[in-house]
């Protein structure tokens, strides 16, 4: 991945013009709601106007080749991060969230070298990758020992390991993924489809929503929109073929359950998450969104998943 | 199984512009890290551009509230004042900053929020309530606030008149005040400079005071506000100009 070579690269400039033509649709979409039927739209036009920001970032980190892409990752696992500890209280204790900010740069790392002794082909140390986790939760472990305390730090423990593994390492998949050999189609692919999937269950939720999915965690959830999306998501690989030209139909419909089930149960995790808690959103950082961590719900959840699917059928790297 | 308590922050709804005006704030390791660090890079560069020298430093040395007062000629006194201080007592020092300059405009409000820890101080209107809010923090030990009592700063170099909440803070309370006088800043970054000039700089730190034994009256007030300004003006050294 370089800009000389996304410049060429026909899935990386098809996936340019989706997401232009996308955001055209939604604004057109918006414009008829707002004109046409007089509805009330500011909320849906700020929303939209983050998405536009959010593309354009997005565009032009993937652009710009894989270091800042893996950077840019890295980068998002750490505020996101910032914004679980706000909400749970773990900000707090300095030596334990320093330890999971720590244990994602490592992600980082590994994401970015290459196998010390050459073992593994390309760039990206997959070996290490893999087992980061371990190495960070005995990092975290070590914090109370190190500090002799005992009280309450089995919460904190808890909340840093899923800190930890669920933002850092779980997401920092994606920044793997940029070492894969059909990285721009994974990647782009990837982050489009939850992108649209997410907005089909909104739009669904919103036009046909009339039973509550799982009304104890997230009450504005509906079974309608939930469906809406996994169609939508079952659809999206065979629309997006080109992305991944060797993928057979076994690998397209695995590709759909992902994005299409995996990511509104990232979204419901994190719902739990929230729930919890007793907040509505992380944090306000993106206008019409609410945090970072709200916003990469899904992808935290199907890139992953996707990830370790075309690892098992084709060698990723 | 008991249900865990989580201790969120308290601005979790908020912008994160309105998150940066909001005192006292909530920072995180990451803000910690970076004004740490940012911390020693200035120390670094006071050292080597302004050939910055401390004189009097063990009497910031103290575990107990401490209110620092000097002369204002520059935004080099702020820093110099940071730099005195260890780095672990950082995170307590709240050098109070016009909050109708500091608390503006987005790059400033970043650098004073994030960078310096500064406090806002309302220097219209609401003066009484900011000075409530240095009394409490004042009320922690390890707090360290900074104070420039002229109110702004000095045009000529001179040591202008102090204000009198000053006195009002610092009357009858059991806290040390530590009067200072920062030489070289005003040749070195005068007001209306874009950039610092590589002049030297010296702090020197006078002996602490303690005003606990007067009274919070108005002529008492005016009278210790006058006091510490005499404090400051006399440790100018003979051959510095401010």
């Amino acid at each position: 991945m370089s800009p000389q070579i996304a410049l060429h690269d026909p899935v990386f400039r098809a996936y340019f013009l989706i997401v232009l033509i996308s955001l055209a649709i939604g604004g057109a979409v918006l414009g008829f709601l707002r004109f046409i039927l007089k509805r009330e739209t500011a909320s849906l036009f700020q929303t939209y106007c983050s998405w536009i920001l959010m593309a354009g970032i997005g565009l032009l980190v993937v652009f710009l080749g894989r270091i800042p892409t893996i950077a840019g990752v890295t980068l998002l696992s750490i505020f996101a991060f910032k914004e679980f500890a706000r909400a749970s209280g773990l900000y707090r204790d300095w030596w334990t969230t320093g330890a999971v900010y720590a244990g994602i740069i490592v992600v980082g790392i590994a994401s970015l070298i290459s196998h010390p002794r050459g073992e593994e082909p390309g760039s990206g140390w997959y070996g290490f990758f893999v087992t980061v986790p371990v190495f960070a939760i005995a990092l975290i472990l070590l914090i109370p020992i190190l500090r002799n305390r005992a009280r309450g730090e089995l919460q904190r423990m808890s909340l840093a390991i899923v800190g930890f593994i669920y933002i850092g390492w779980m997401f920092g998949h994606l920044g793997f993924l940029a070492n894969a050999r059909n990285a721009y189609g994974f990647l782009c692919f990837v982050i489009f489809a939850t992108a649209v999937c997410d907005v089909s269950a909104f739009t669904f939720g919103k036009i046909f929503g009339r039973r509550p999915m799982r009304s104890e965690i997230s009450p504005n959830k509906t079974w309608e929109g939930a469906i809406g999306a996994f169609a939508v998501g079952m659809i999206l690989p065979w629309v997006l073929r080109f992305s991944f030209p060797f993928f057979g139909p076994r690998e397209l419909v695995l590709a759909g359950l992902i994005v299409g089930i995996g990511g509104q149960l990232g979204d419901l995790s994190i719902s739990v998450i929230k729930r919890d808690i007793g907040t509505k959103d992380m944090a306000a950082t993106i206008p019409g969104h609410g945090g970072i961590f709200d916003r990469i719900d899904s992808l935290i959840y199907a890139a992953p998943l996707f990830m370790h699917m075309a690892g098992y059928y084709f060698p990723l790297k | 199984m008991k249900k865990w308590r989580y201790d969120s922050a308290r601005d979790l709804e908020q912008a994160p512009i309105d998150r940066l005006r909001q005192f006292p704030r909530e920072p995180d390791m990451l803000i910690y890290g970076l004004r740490s660090l940012v911390a020693l890079i200035i120390r670094g560069l006071l050292r080597i551009y302004n050939r910055f020298e401390i004189i009097g430093h063990e009497n910031l040395r103290t575990n107990r509230p401490l209110v620092i007062v000097a002369n204002h000629c520059s935004h080099l006194d702020t820093l110099c004042l940071l730099a005195a201080l260890p780095l672990r007592k950082l995170h307590n020092a709240f050098p109070a900053a016009a909050s109708d300059y500091f608390f503006q405009s987005v790059p400033r409000l970043w650098a004073a929020a994030v960078i310096v820890n500064a406090l806002p101080f309302e220097r219209q209107a609401r003066v009484r309530q900011s000075l409530a809010l240095c009394q409490e923090l004042l009320a922690n030990p390890g707090t360290i606030l900074i104070i420039f009592p002229e109110g702004t700063r000095s045009t000529t170099g001179e040591v202008g008149e102090f204000k009198s909440g000053i006195g009002a803070l610092v009357a009858a309370k059991d806290v040390a005040v530590v009067p200072c006088f920062i030489d070289g800043s005003f040749r070195a970054w005068p007001k209306g400079k874009r950039l610092p000039q590589p002049r030297k700089v010296r702090l020197i730190a006078g002996t602490p005071r303690n005003y606990r034994t007067r009274t919070a009256d108005k002529i008492d007030i005016c009278a210790i506000a006058a006091e510490l300004r005499n404090a400051v003006n006399e440790l100018r050294p003979s051959n510095g100009t401010c």
